[in-house]
Parts: C-alpha cells; structure tokens; sequence
C-alpha cells in the first residue's frame, strides 16, 4: 500500500483499507477510487437484469405503457362510514410485538389510513427500549410481499378454509379415537402464552402425538448450558452496561445471536465515556475469541483468533490460568496450549478478569455446545458475576420440551407419523442434509403445512394454509424478562392468512375460533379475570395501548452452580482434526436463516464484514486461501460427507485460518422472485449431530468465476484521515487528538459564510416577509463513531422511511445501490489480525455544499434551516453535484426502479416521501418530513420544536444511540452537546472546508496496556508537529491526489 | 449569407420556405381547429414529473383491495398511541353490562349548553330541525322521514341512547362519530335535553294557561 512517509515526529495515523485489494494497491480497485461513477456505470446493461429484483408484475406495465403520456386521472376515494379516530393524512402508531423465533420484539408501528407503513421501536418494551434491529425494520417489506401466499391450496390447488376444516375435521376424528397415534406437530421456537395453552390442550387431546421443534438457527446450546450447571431451564440475560471487562467466546452478540437490540444498547452504554472530563473517562473492555470474523469480533478491543471447535479448549485454558492466578474455581492445573492463543494473552486476560470481580462478564456463543455454556457460567460464578453482570432467568411461556427435528425424521421413516402439522417452519429446505427430509416427508400421508409463502416445504404439502404476517394478526409473547405483551393486529390479513394459534387451536381443539378469542381467553387465565370484566376489559386495553402488561417482568431466578463442566471441558480431546477444513455455519446477518430471503432490502444489505450483496460466500481467511491457492470469487466445491455446494470464495481479513465459514439463509427455491436462486443453501451440507460446526471439510476449485456484487471498494474516498480512532489512555492526555490529526492553514472560502441566523441566504425581499418571532432552528447531527456497532438497522431503517428501491446484484455491481445511509467498513493492521472500525457515512450537509456550487439548474440548494436540499423536479441528471461531492453520498436514479413496483409493494411506501423517477440525484434529507411534521404540531400548539422531537430515521432505529440530531443553536440540545465534545470532528472539513452539519466524534478503544495490539490506531503518542503533509499521513489508504 | 442567397440556391430556399409556410399553416389551422372539441382521455403529459408515484396517499384509490379503498378500516379491538378509552361508559354510552347509561357522564354547564347547541345546529339541525322536530330541510324537500325527538317513544330514550344514535345512526342516519368528538356529542345530548325539556314547560305552560 502506497503510503507516503510523514515528517518525522508527526502524527501517523493508522493506514486504514477496505479492501484486501486496496490494501495491496490493485490498479482494478485503484480505478473505483479515482472515478465517482465506476467503469460502466452510466452504460446501460446488458439485457434488462435489474428487473430480476422486483420482476415485474403485469397488471402495473400496462397501465403505465397506455397512459404514459396521458396525464393520469386519480380518483378521490373517501370512507362511506368514516372510522372515529383517522384523520386522513395523519399518521396513527400502535404499540405490537413481532415475535421473532423466542423473542418478543416491541414495536411501535407507523399507520397511515389504516395501513402500517414505518416500524420502530416500542420505547416501553423491554427488549427494544424504541430502538431496532434491521430485521424489524425489514418487517414491513415482509408484510407487503407480493409473493406471499394468497390462497389455501390443497395438492397444490386452491381451496377454502371451510374446505380445509371440514377435511381436517374428518383426520381428527380418527386422531381423536386413537389419542393421537401417528399425529406429529412440527413448531418453531415461540415464547406465547396462547401458544403454550394451545400445545398442552393438543397434548391432552392426542397424548400420543409427537411435538417437534426446528428452528435451524437456535439458542437450544446456551439453555442446555444453563440447565446443566443449575439443574434448571434457565436462559441467561448479559447486562453488558454493568461490565467493565467482557469476554465473548464465538458469541456474536452484537450481530446474530438473540436480543442484539437491548445487547447493543447495554454495551454501548457501557463503552460511553465523559466527553466533559477526558481524563477520569473509563469504558468497557471487550475481548473477543472467535473464528468466524463477526460484528461483535470487529467491534473487540483485543480479538483472539480461535477455530469455533477449540473454544472448549480456550475456556478451559482460561480457567487453568484463572486458578493458577488464584481463582477458586475446580478447573485443572494445567491445560493444553490452544494454538493462536499465546501464554501472554491468557496471563493479560486472566489478570484483568479477576481484577474486575463482579464487573467482569463472559458469554459463550450460541455454536457452542451445552458443555462450554456451563462452564463458562461456572467461571462467572466464581468471578462473582452473577446476579451482577448476568442474571438467569426461568424462561415462561416456551414449548414443552419436545423432540428434535431428528427424532421426528427417524419417526417418520419408520412410517410412525401418518398426519404431520408443520407450523410456519419450512424444514425441507432448512433441514441439515443428511435427514435427507424431504424424502422423508414423502412418506407421511397428510402434511398439513402454515407458511408465509408456498415455499419448499409448503410445495411438499398436501394442504397449505397462508400464514398471516405479525402486523396482520393477534398473538402474544413474552419478552427476555418475562414481560409480557400483545400482538394486535395493524391491517386485516392481506389475502386470508391464518396465524399459528389459530391453526393450532383448530387442531388441538377442533373449533374454527378467531385469534382474538382465544388471546383474550388465554389473558383472562393470565390476569385472573373473565373477559367482559371491567378489570379485566381495562388491563386489557392498557396493554394494547402500551404494548406491554406492566408489572410482567420476572425476577431474577437463583442460578446454583454445579461444578463439572469445567473438568469435563479440560479432558475432552481435541477434536479429530484429520483431513480437511472445519466448517462453522452462521446465521447470515441479513437473511439470518433464510426466512427473510424475499426481502429485496435485506438482500441488497452489504454484509457487515465482508460487504457482499445479493450472495453467499465460502469465507476463507487470507492465509487459508493461499494454502488452497484460491482467490476471490472463484466458484469452489465445498464438501462434507459427500454432500456438496458451490459457492464463490470470498476471503476475510481476521478469520481463523484452516476454516471456512458458509452463512445460511440463501440458495432459496421457494421464496419468491427476489430470494429465488441467490446463492447456494448451505443447509445441504450441514448435518444433524453437528449443525453448527464441523470437522473434515474440503474445498475444491472449480476453476469458474462468479461475479459478486460487494460494495466495500464503492463511494471510496482517499487520502484523509476520514475515520479517526485512538486508544482510550491516549484520549485521556490528548482529548483533542480528532482535531490535532489534520494541521491546515486557517481556512478561507469564496463564499460567503454561513450566518445561523434566521433565513441565513434569503432572496431579495424575503427578509421583510419573514416574522421576527419565528423560532430559528438550524439542523445538525453528530455520530458518534464509538457508540456506533456497524448493525446496519440505521440503512435499512432509512429505506423504510424514505421509500429507496432496490437495484438488483447487477446494478450494485455497477455501483449503482442508493442507500443515503451507508456504513464504510475499515480495516486497519495485518490481513490476519485486522482491526476494524464502522463510520455510517449520510449527506454532511455542508454549510459550504460543493453540490450546490455546480448545479446548473438550482436543483441542489440550501434552505435557510442550513439543510442541504434536494428540489427533485428540477434535476436534470448532469450528475455535477455528485462528481463534486467529496462525501459520495449523491445517488443517481440511472434508472426508473420503482417504475414496475407492484401494487402492494406501493402500500410499503412511506406517502410523506416523493417516490424518485429516473434521472433524478437523490440523498439523504435529514427526513426532512419528520422535521415539517414536528414544526407543523408546534406551530399548532404555539411552540417552538423541542430537543428531541425530531428524530430521524436512522437516529431512530440505532439501537447503540450513536445519532444525536436537533438544533444546534439550542445549547442544551442533545446534539449541540455532542458537537462541543473534543472527539467531534468534521469530515474532511480541514481540507475541503465545506463545514459538514453531520460531524462524528472519533472513536476509542480500550486496549490492555500489557497487550501490544497490533497496530492500535493512537497507540503512538507523538502528536501535534506543525506542518508535515497531513493529506497523506492518511487514512484512506490509495495514494493521494488531491 | 451569400451562400444561401446565391445562384440556384435562392430559389430552392423560397420553395422550402414556402413549404415550411404551408407546414405551418395547416398546423395552426389543425391545432386550432381542435379548440373547444371535448375529448374522452385526459390531457397529453409528455413530462411525467412524478406527478404520480407507487405510493398511496390519503384518500387515494387502490386497485390491490377489493373495494378499491386505498384506506383501511382499522382492526377493531386495536388501540392506537395516544387512544386509550378506559372511561368505557364515556365513549360508547354503554355501561358494563351494556345497556345504556341513563344520566349522560358530562354535567351540564351553560358552556356545555352554549357548545351543545353550536355543535347541534352544525350537524343535527339540517334535518333534524332547530327545535328538534324532524322537520329540516331534508324532510321539506326530500320527504325523509325524520325523527322527532319530542315524541313520546324518544322522550323516553336514555342519554346513553342519544349518544349511541349519534355515535353509529339510526336507521337511515349515518353515525357522527368521525365529524364530532365524543364530549361535543354528549354535550348535544345535553342540548337536545334542554330542547325537550323547554318544550315540556311550553306545553305545560299553555295547557296550564288555558285551565
């Protein structure tokens, strides 16, 4: 990499690259650097491919061919009989919940006239606190699927309901005779009460049926652990924000496993420092040890590289060095060496566990089994942290026990399953592959299946009954905390969905009976009064209205510690390593396990890590790819026990070497237009006894290539310290080390500057016009780059609320995504042992704007609120602005996207934000919407905008509250705080000087003092030489040429 | 300029002039011709302009629902932010067990009465008359029939009723819940009282006058 030599003595700013490419100063990725728009991207494609993404559908193309030259003709379409509380055009929000998997997830939902349209947050529910995670952001897009399932179909041809129950009504009595003999019910994970009633009434009725789960992404391993050391089912609840050192063995928790919201929070909570007194600032430390490069590993202070098969063996090494320095815990004198982990690494991390008694926490991973679960909550036992740090909990309102997916397949070969339920799981295609399932399955007489979509599984069905969406039906779950809460219903069913329970209820109780019902019903037995009730009617209502029954959490169970695991842990063998590669299986960050594989956002999501889009990959680590002397996006053959996928490599800076990491959730043959073929499924080579891991992998190349749309080289800017981090000690001395990393001459501009008082710029005349009590408001943000985890919630929450398409695999690869928000990923360090940090990248809006200079049309231009305003109509397409955007954050319509958007598709559209056309440059507006909103409801109250009031999309959603957003001129305002922090920098303001209104505050780290990380940014302490050629003491990697 | 005025050209330019000339005129004269003619389809819109976007706003019609309706009803038995309605009795004219509540919930002050009758002769009085008779306009013109509130049967109504006649109709009425708040309602209750109750003391007053 080609790095200029700075003045002796000056502040080197870490090399930072986005690319292994970059890294290594390929002209191919030079080339993405040097230009705006890549090579090709103002050509039209070859072939119409973009319409692969939301395939047309035909009912929308003729009416736009015939009156495309017509001026349409709307209609005005009132209610005969207005509803009481809907007033047209202004947004409603219910409080629900989107059970997801075991999880209750709270939300806040957007209605408009009816149809929901925005998902937040419920600031009351325990488990999200108002903020979210992409998948509930994604939520929406699911809801409006066009490719859900419309009708009951039974052999594959559409029924009726009524048809359905009378016919199910004649299996059941048979059942019913025979106790249940041959019935089998297949669930996923759910913490519902109705749900739990409803499975018990079945048990009673069939006590000979069988109750299966599969959930092919489970927490099954950490509540095993938990059960195991305590004797009970107990599911344990981390409270990161307590912690002063935390320890995350192959545990993603900041990604992938359950609860990363109010995980994300807690953590970030605890990584806050005072910006007011630097120097008595603490914050968290977090050690990572894993294999796969995760989001949690990206964010570690000190990450240990350790294949997800010699955790164990890293646990019990810790333990043996934990007692040698003293800690009472049954652990073996000594254990075997595990190989990446020095002896010095152990002693630093030992060391700094035990001196923080009680404030320390580790958590395992959801790969790892039971055994490491239990032993990792003996050390905590010993280190005193639980009930401190971590708290267990009896987990209410689950499945009784059942049996495995395994189990079930063993049944139903042996011809002892003759009826099988399958409610809302789709196992033919998520089932490991050695169950060889769907053969399975084609010896079961009668398959009932619910589903969302008539996908594999559903095709495989003799009956199909549409699933309906969350936001379509009633429920209930329970939260981590025992809370419990409703799902209520935003929409009637879309096409005639049915929900689990009430599929269920009809088989466990044989009556068609409305979700309402039986939810009430099940209430009434919860609260302890009959429905109807004036206290029963009352709690009821209040619980919709808040979206939680207060007073539900749990209290913390006891978790007694039985010793054993960590003996145990110590004498197990190595795992026989032999031949081959070890394999781990992760839940894709964007798909997680392929339920969401139609959702045209989250495939167009770039990963975290690796920034793909619209693929899996075999992720290789650098060194591992040499040995297997592959390179990037060459098509290989990765086999386990003879079963095999093809799949393009993709190599990882920072994964364990010897493994190769395959994410679940593509290669769908049933999702629909969008998830169809993208991919490969990873399920086929996975197998039942060791679903998330395993031994004796091969990869072999296939000598082919396949292009993968990745975006890590695009909107690339150069040659500045763009993103600026720096130890947390260095901090301390230097609070404004984000400032003193760039040196210039006192800036100067040709423009006149910016004034913050009212109507800064307005045309001659306008002044006069103007009232002089008018509140002044002048918008800005701040992010603050160390609170932010890289989660993605704020991109896919700012295409919820600003109506942005997907493009398509072809058209990312051109270049062309139009996410407003985007998250650039750096890398800084060796390829082996990178360190990486997450700058969310949305339009500064510059005070001297570099758009607003060259366009030739005023289409870009500034309002007097200091907002950076793009005017749609005017813009012509020049593109000036963007070639002229030092940020790249300008995306261009090069097409019409939403031309051909399906009429149900247009109902997920946000009304309050223009839909673009082609040819016009868009970007992010500081949700210019939410802010007229909130002026228009204070000028109604005579008021001026309170701190707080506006929020944006992205600031919103962002569960680690990273975004701060208001008035700058309000001193007490959130963000005029944040922006007089030492941290807060402007992005290159000192060289361009366009005074951005978005700043970040830099980031810190908290590296160990005793652990010399590689190449920690800010470790070096020299500073503050005058002069020197800062521009290429860089961050930004390529050679500078500004 | 000379090469266009010059030997052979200058005519060759008056015949494309003149061409053109014709052109022109025709044009004019077809363009012309179509004023005031009236046309089935609407008007040429060669700019798109994002007049129209895949999105639904308020009121718009939609061709994914049955009805048309871009706007759904709610689901009922949700509760919105900002709605709970724990005061049952309030807002339904209902008690718990359903029958109708007989003293309204609202005491009747005169800025009850004053906005009770402001509200009654917005919304009631066209049909319903300003005295209460049932003979507005509606059943002048249309020959509605129209309830009269002074008969014996709607003497006898209690408020709770009145509110939920407001609230979901009667008959041909249409229910008022969307145009009028629940306390205006019950404050028309209270003015509708008073109408009745002034019209008792009339009568009684004439009868007793005439004994």
């Amino acid at each position: 990499m080609a790095r200029s030599t700075a003045a002796p003595g000056a502040w080197e700013a870490p090399a930072y690259w986005r690319s292994l490419e970059q890294r290594a100063d390929d002209p191919r990725v030079r080339d993405h650097y040097e230009r705006e728009f890549l090579e090709g991207a103002s050509e039209a494609p070859e072939g119409l491919s973009r319409r692969e993404v939301l395939q047309l559908t035909a009912a929308s193309v003729s009416l736009a061919s015939l009156a495309a030259c017509r001026r349409p003709v709307e209609h005005i379409v009132p209610f005969v009989q207005a509803p009481e509380l809907m007033v047209p055009g202004i947004p409603r929000h219910y409080a629900t919940t989107l059970p997801f998997r075991h999880e209750a997830l709270g939300l806040l939902v957007e209605s408009h006239e009816g149809r929901p349209t925005k998902v937040e947050g419920n600031e009351l529910h325990p488990s999200t606190l108002g903020s979210s995670s992409l998948w509930m952001q994604a939520s929406i897009l699911d809801l409006y699927d066009p490719d859900r399932s419309r009708a009951l179909l039974a052999a594959g041809e559409p029924s009726t309901w009524e048809a359905f129950t009378a016919a199910w009504g004649d299996i059941a009595a048979g059942l019913v005779q025979s106790g249940g003999q041959g019935l089998a019910i297949l669930a996923e994970s759910f913490s519902s009460p109705t749900l739990a009633r409803l499975q018990r009434d079945a048990q009673e009725r069939f006590p000979q049926a069988r109750w299966a789960t599969w959930e092919p992404i489970s927490e099954a391993n950490a509540e095993a652990g938990a059960s195991r050391a305590a004797g009970v089912a107990l599911v344990p609840d981390p409270h990161y924000e307590r912690a002063r050192v935390i320890l995350a063995v192959d545990s993603d928790f900041l990604g992938t496993e359950a609860g990363v919201v109010l995980a994300t929070r807690r953590y970030a909570a605890s990584r806050a420092v005072d910006d007011a007194s630097p120097s008595s600032s603490g914050m968290s430390r977090l050690y990572v040890a894993e294999g796969i490069h995760s989001l949690t590993g990206a964010n570690a202070d000190h990450r240990i590289r350790v294949r997800s098969s010699r955790i164990g063996a890293f646990v019990a090494a810790l333990a043996a060095e934990l007692a040698r320095q003293g800690l009472g815990v049954s652990a073996p004198a000594s254990a075997s060496p595990v190989e990446g982990v020095s002896a010095e690494q152990l002693r630093v991390l030992a060391a700094d566990l035990l001196a923080h008694r009680g404030e320390s926490l580790i958590v395992a991973g959801r790969r790892q089994p039971p055994v490491v679960h239990a032993a990792v909550l003996e050390l905590n036992a010993a280190l005193g942290n639980v009930g401190r740090t971590i708290e267990y909990r009896i987990p209410r309102h689950r499945q009784e026990s059942g049996e495995t997916l395994a189990e079930l397949v063993e049944a139903m070969g042996a011809g002892r399953v003759e009826t099988l339920v399958i409610l809302g799981a789709n196992p033919v295609y998520s089932a490991p592959g050695d169950l060889a399932f769907a053969e399975a399955l084609s010896g079961v007489a009668n398959v009932l299946h619910l589903g969302g979509h008539v996908d594999e599984t559903a095709a495989a069905s003799k009956w199909h009954v549409p699933r309906a969406h969350p936001l379509e039906t009633w429920a209930d779950a329970s939260a981590a905390d025992g809370t419990l809460s409703i799902v209520q219903p935003l929409i009637a069913p879309l096409w005639d969905g049915k929900s689990e329970i009430e599929l269920l209820n009809l088989v466990a109780g044989g009556e068609d009976r409305s979700g309402y019902d039986l939810v009430r019903q099940t209430w009434s037995g919860l609260l302890g009064s009959e429905p109807g009730s004036e206290s029963f009617e009352s709690r009821w209502l209040q619980t919709l209205h808040d979206g939680v029954a207060e007073g539900t959490a749990e209290p913390a169970a006891e978790a007694p510690v039985s010793s054993g695991a960590l003996q145990e842990l110590a004498s197990s063998p190595a795992p026989g390593g032999g031949e081959g590669l070890e394999i781990v299986f992760a839940a894709s960050p964007a798909l997680f396990d392929g339920r969401f594989a139609n959702n045209a956002w989250l495939q167009e999501l770039p990963h975290p890590i690796t920034k793909m889009t619209w693929d899996n990959a075999a992720l290789l680590s650098p060194a591992t790819a040499r040995t297997l002397g592959v390179e990037n996006e060459e098509i290989v053959t990765v086999s386990v026990e003879g079963r095999e996928i093809e799949l393009p490599v993709w190599i990882v800076p920072g994964q364990a070497d010897e493994t190769v990491v395959v994410e679940l959730g593509y290669g769908r043959t049933g999702a629909g237009r969008v998830g169809d073929g993208v991919g490969a499924n990873a399920s086929v080579i996975r197998t039942s006894r060791s679903l998330d891991y395993a031994q004796g992998a091969t990869v072999r190349s296939t000598g082919r290539r396949h292009l993968v749309a990745q975006t890590q080289d695009h909107h690339g800017m150069e040659g500045r310290p763009l993103v600026r981090a720096a130890a947390l000690d260095h901090f301390r001395d230097h609070p404004h080390f984000a400032a003193e990393m760039v040196h210039t001459l006192p800036p100067s501009t040709l423009w006149s500057e910016w004034t913050y008082e009212e109507g800064s710029h307005p045309p001659p005349g306008v002044r006069e016009r103007v009232a002089v009590d008018v509140p002044v408001y002048q918008w800005g943000m701040a992010i603050d780059l160390n609170a932010c985890t890289g989660c993605n919630a704020c991109v896919i929450a700012c295409q919820s609320e600003n109506n942005i398409p997907a493009v398509g695999r072809d058209q990312v690869r051109r270049g062309r995504e139009m996410h407003w928000i985007r998250l650039d990923r750096y890398f800084s360090g060796s390829e082996d042992e990178p360190e990486t940090v997450f700058q969310p990248v949305p339009c500064m809006h510059c005070e001297n704007a570099p758009c607003e200079q060259v366009c030739p049309v005023a289409a870009t231009v500034h309002d007097a609120e200091g907002i950076n305003a793009m005017v749609y109509n005017r813009c012509i397409g020049t593109r000036y602005c963007s070639n002229n955007c030092p940020y790249k954050v300008r995306r261009f319509n090069y097409y019409h996207f939403t031309k051909h958007t399906p009429e149900v598709v247009a109902l997920a559209n946000n009304p309050d934000v223009t839909v673009r056309s082609r040819g016009v440059m868009e970007k992010c507006t500081y949700c210019t919407q939410r802010i007229n909103a909130a002026k228009i409801a204070a000028k109604r109250e005579d008021r001026p905008v309170a701190d707080g009031e506006v929020r944006t999309a992205c600031q919103q959603a962002c569960p680690a509250q990273a975004i701060s957003f208001g008035n700058i001129l309000d001193e007490g305002s959130v963000v005029a705080t944040h922006k007089r922090s030492p941290r807060n920098y402007g992005m290159l303001d000192e060289v361009v000087y366009t005074r951005p209104r978005t700043t970040y505050l830099a980031k810190l780290r908290n590296p160990s003092a005793e652990l010399a990380p590689p190449a920690a940014p800010g470790a070096d302490p020299a500073h503050g030489a005058t002069g020197g050629d800062e521009s290429d003491a860089a961050a930004g990697g390529a050679e500078g040429h500004g | 300029m000379s090469a266009l005025f010059g030997p052979g050209r200058g005519r060759r330019a008056i015949v494309r002039c003149a061409r053109f000339g014709v052109f022109g005129l025709a044009l004019v004269a077809v363009l012309a011709g179509c004023r005031g003619m009236p046309s089935p389809w609407p008007p040429i819109h060669v700019n798109p302009n994002m007049d129209d976007q895949p999105r639904l706003d308020a009121q718009q019609a939609s061709p994914f629902f049955y009805d048309g309706k871009g706007m759904r009803e709610p689901v009922p038995g949700t509760v919105a932010r900002g709605e709970l309605r724990l005061d049952v009795g309030f807002y339904t004219g209902l008690d718990a067990a359903g029958e109708f509540l007989p003293q309204s919930p609202v005491e009747t002050t005169d800025e009850v009465l004053a906005r009770g009758a402001l509200r009654y002769s917005i919304y009631c009085a066209p049909c319903h008359d300003e005295r209460g008779t049932g003979t507005g306009i509606l059943a002048e013109y249309a020959s509605v029939p129209t309830a009269s509130i002074h008969d014996a049967q709607r003497l006898a109504y209690p408020d709770g009723q009145y509110f939920d006649v407001i609230t979901n109709g009667f008959g041909l009425m249409q229910g008022y819940a969307y145009p009028i708040p629940a306390e205006d309602r019950w404050a028309i209750v209270a003015h509708m009282r008073r109408l009745q109750q002034e019209r008792l003391e009339r009568l009684a007053a004439r009868t007793g006058g005439a004994e």
